[in-house]
């Protein structure tokens, strides 16, 4: 049986409330924590990234192919971020985050450089329509697989999603895992602008409200 | 703009979906509210992870692995010591 993920709550109420949990997978005692492997990696040691890409090629991996769907360009990806991640690791600031997020912004952002080249080759509109129709709504989709396999984490941050009305969590599936503006989601919906707005501030105020209440459980 | 109201279009701003039109008063509002503007932004950064994280972890080749590590360590033996790796 999987053991609770131990998430390290820090932070201190302020006006705007708690502050989110941070919810990074749980790491074996002994083992480096992740700022302490970013900081060998700032020293250009190869082994502190053997170390994170072991921790996270999985996670950078699913969401690569959750933006572009295709294999082979998920691997080519996987490896160009981490490189990029080797190459740019003198810019990594603790202050300004964790470095699962860190990944997680540089991962997103090549990932959709490389469908929006892709789409440039391509009849942008079809492809999309043909993806989109393939997984509406991945999130509600993901909710049926078997749980078991999942980590802790990942049903309880899966649970907050999953609670959010299935058009609130297509606006932001799109908005996150595709960059698309809120003008193409309500094009592509055929949404008036001003709903898809209110979709996304509603449906991310409850994730993050949402994950704040994780707290208690992680 | 109120902080509540920066609060809801700073959630947007760090997926990249706050319209071009607001964005311009977003920064106005971040630049007036200062420390604690800049304190949210990197909270609601953490949204990526959980989204990430919300995802099935998907299964990598070790050849694939293999391949980065050498040109890792390639690159590193292409620079000479004390030098910065470049910025992309």
């Amino acid at each position: 049986m999987p053991r609770r993920p131990k998430i390290p709550l820090d932070g201190d109420p302020d006006e705007s409330g708690p502050r989110l949990p941070a919810v990074s997978p749980q790491i074996e005692p002994g083992e480096p924590t992740d700022l302490e492997l970013m900081l060998g990696i700032q020293q250009e040691n190869p082994e502190a990234l053997s170390k994170l890409y072991d921790r996270y090629n999985g996670i950078i991996k699913a969401l690569i192919l959750r933006v572009v769907h295709n294999e082979a360009e998920a691997d080519d990806l996987l490896q160009e971020i981490f490189m990029e991640l080797w190459n740019q690791a003198k810019n990594f600031s603790a202050q300004k985050g964790k470095p699962l997020g860190w990944m997680v912004t540089l991962a997103r952002r090549r990932a959709i450089d490389g469908l929006r080249k892709k789409q440039a080759y391509m009849r942008a509109g079809e492809r999309l329509q043909n993806e989109t129709e393939q997984q509406p709504d991945a999130w509600v989709h993901n909710a049926t697989e078997e749980e078991i396999n999942l980590s802790d984490t990942r049903v309880l941050i899966r649970k907050v999603i999953n609670s959010l009305p299935p058009a609130q969590q297509q606006a932001i599936d799109l908005a996150f895992f595709r960059g698309m503006s809120q003008r193409e989601i309500a094009a592509k919906t055929n949404t008036p602008l001003g709903t898809v707005k209110t979709r996304l501030e509603l449906g991310l105020k409850k994730i993050y409200d949402g994950l704040k209440e994780l707290k208690d459980e992680l | 703009m109120s902080f509540k109201e920066f609060q809801n279009r700073a959630r947007l701003y760090v997926i990249g979906a706050l319209e071009n039109g607001a964005s311009r008063e977003f920064e106005k509002a971040r630049a007036g509210f200062g420390q604690k503007a800049e304190d949210f932004i990197t909270e609601c950064y953490r949204l990526h992870e959980a989204f990430a994280l919300s995802l099935r972890p998907a299964k990598s080749s070790g050849a694939l692995k293999e391949r980065l590590m050498k040109m890792v360590r390639a690159r590193k033996q292409s620079q000479p010591a004390g030098e910065q790796p470049q910025s992309q």
